[in-house]
């Protein structure tokens, strides 16, 4: 790639800039995020596989996550629109409804922006305070599920614990800019799974139903959940310039 | 390594040069007409509904003399997903509900794998309309270049403004996103490349390592981000320099006229939609 100005000075300066440069930065960051997008959608990087019946989980998504953490909720939801046409055009996504496809789209930006700007500044005791009650959420959601199925209901409250206890102890090691950021990601994944087969339920009763939804959704949804994790921490640490603890991205 | 080598020949966006009626036609009238034809395609479930839009499809490509070599990369690269969706409609298709009298018919069953007449049917359906979908928007791409592209986008995203949303500028985002996608695809080929010979294994291990593929797809992704980020960077640079002020005032070198060949075009497109509809309601296949 040829020389040029590095990427580190734009970190500094978006806070301070003037609101004309502000407007024009962000119409040009939602453009090249965007050209991600339809790249990832367009070609075999944007799929990763994963041990799932269907075999690969998409990235396509993480450009509006990224967008929404780094550019707030104007540019999230201008690069989830054109992640949701682009599937529209998208050879690989059978369902063409733009209720399903392009909607749901986008509020994963705003997902993840609002999951991030929550968590940054919170400190360690405040998180462990919200882990503890999505841990006790998870107890009761497992109460409910064993009052059906019994051994379900314990495989979910043993899952409950070991993904708390690996929380707590990741979120102990970890700076909270790098936990949050994990989270987000989970957090913007999550809401296009869940988003995208609601809105299927609803529109394509015939085709999708909610065992199926719920089926494709622990399937598809959970890779791709951690996936978007893992990239997101990544490509923004890098962006940033944070240092997570293995001192920023492997490359 | 090979899957990616032809990201730089991705053929979103390219204008192939040309003086057709249909490169002379009005980039406005080409984007409702071919917003018209999607809801015409999307809407069809039928194998001669699709058909007819087909040839209507391939009667516009010959207008626009576009070379046959283009029109074959812009479907090329989509053509092994397509194939394997296919294969499993085919190998997987319902066959006990949603057929049509006598299409449930077995033509090989093979323990789990089961052809059915009706997943055949359906099948080919499905190439059909993608086929046609892929076309329709190689056709708009190859005959309008995409200043007159987004142009026409921001005219039609001009009663926008008046709800205070910013028509001009999602025009532009989506016009930035279409020029950068071979620039991105062409530094991604660099990135592979770079990494090839520094020998990172290219390939992606089994299904089963999904953190390691991940980290692997993060190494791809990163710098692909951070060309992203530098890249958006020397444009703002590039548009503060020269004074962009946003859609407000804004005036075009060339202003957009309406012949009459547009109203005639889009005059068509809706017939076309009409027959389509028409087509539907009848009794065929």
């Amino acid at each position: 790639m040829s020389s040029g100005s590095a990427t580190s000075p734009s970190a500094h300066r978006r806070d301070a800039a003037p609101a004309y440069e502000r407007g024009i930065r962000r119409i040009v960051t939602a453009g090249l995020l965007l050209a991600i997008t339809l790249l990832m959608a367009f070609t075999p990087i944007g799929f990763i596989p994963v041990p799932t019946p269907a075999g690969s989980a998409t990235i396509a998504h993480i450009p509006a996550i990224i967008g929404g953490i780094l550019e707030g909720p104007l540019v999230a939801v201008i690069v989830g629109l054109g992640f949701g046409f682009g599937s529209l055009m998208s050879p690989a996504v059978p369902v063409k409804d733009p209720l399903v496809v392009v909607l749901p789209r986008l509020f994963i930006g705003i997902t993840a922006w609002w999951v991030f700007a929550l968590l940054r500044r919170a400190n360690k005791g405040v998180l462990t305070a919200i882990l503890a009650v999505l841990f006790v959420l998870l107890l009761g959601a497992s109460y409910e599920v064993s009052k059906k199925i019994l051994w379900l209901g314990i495989v979910v409250a043993v899952a409950s614990v070991a993904i708390t206890v690996g929380l707590y102890v990741w979120m102990r090691r970890e700076e909270v800019l790098v936990f949050s950021l994990a989270v987000a990601g989970v957090a913007g994944s999550l809401t296009n799974t869940i988003l995208v087969l609601s809105a299927a339920i609803w529109r394509l009763p015939e085709l999708i139903t909610p065992a199926a939804a719920l089926t494709i959704g622990l399937t598809q949804g959970i890779p791709e959940a951690i996936v978007s994790a893992i990239v997101v921490v990544a490509v923004v640490s890098a962006l940033r310039q944070i240092h997570t603890r293995r001192r920023g991205a492997r490359l | 390594m090979a899957s990616v080598a032809g990201l730089r020949y991705l053929t979103i966006g390219q204008y192939v040069p040309g003086d057709s009626p249909i490169h002379r036609l009005d980039p406005r009238t080409k984007l409702v007409a071919l917003a018209l034809l999607l809801a015409a395609g999307l809407a069809t479930a039928k194998l001669a509904t699709n058909l007819a839009l087909f040839l209507v499809i391939c009667a516009l490509v010959g207008l626009a003399r576009l070379p046959f070599r283009y029109l074959r990369s812009s479907i090329q690269p989509a053509l092994p997903v397509i194939l394997v969706l296919l294969a499993l409609q085919v190998l997987f298709y319902p066959s006990a509900h949603r057929d049509p009298a006598g299409a449930g018919r077995m033509l090989i069953s093979w323990g789990v794998l089961r052809v059915s007449a009706g997943g055949l049917w359906a099948a080919s359906i499905s190439l059909l309309r993608l086929i046609n979908l892929l076309l329709l928007f190689g056709l708009l791409t190859g005959t309008t270049p995409t200043g007159a592209l987004t142009q026409g986008l921001e005219h039609l995203l001009r009663p926008l403004n008046a709800l205070g949303l910013p028509g001009h500028e999602l025009a532009f985002v989506g016009a930035i996103a279409l020029r950068f996608v071979p620039i991105l695809g062409e530094s991604l080929e660099t990135i592979l490349q770079a990494q090839a010979s520094r020998s990172v294994r290219q390939e992606a291990g089994t299904r089963w390592r999904l953190a390691r593929n991940a980290q692997r797809t993060a190494a791809l992704v990163v710098p692909l981000f951070v060309e992203a980020y530098r890249r958006a960077e020397e444009l703002s640079w590039a548009m503060q320099a020269r004074c962009y002020r946003g859609g407000r005032g804004r005036t075009h070198l060339r202003t957009l006229v309406f012949a009459s060949a547009d109203y005639l075009a889009l005059g068509l497109a809706a017939c076309t939609v009409a027959g389509v509809i028409l087509l539907q309601r009848l009794p065929l296949p």
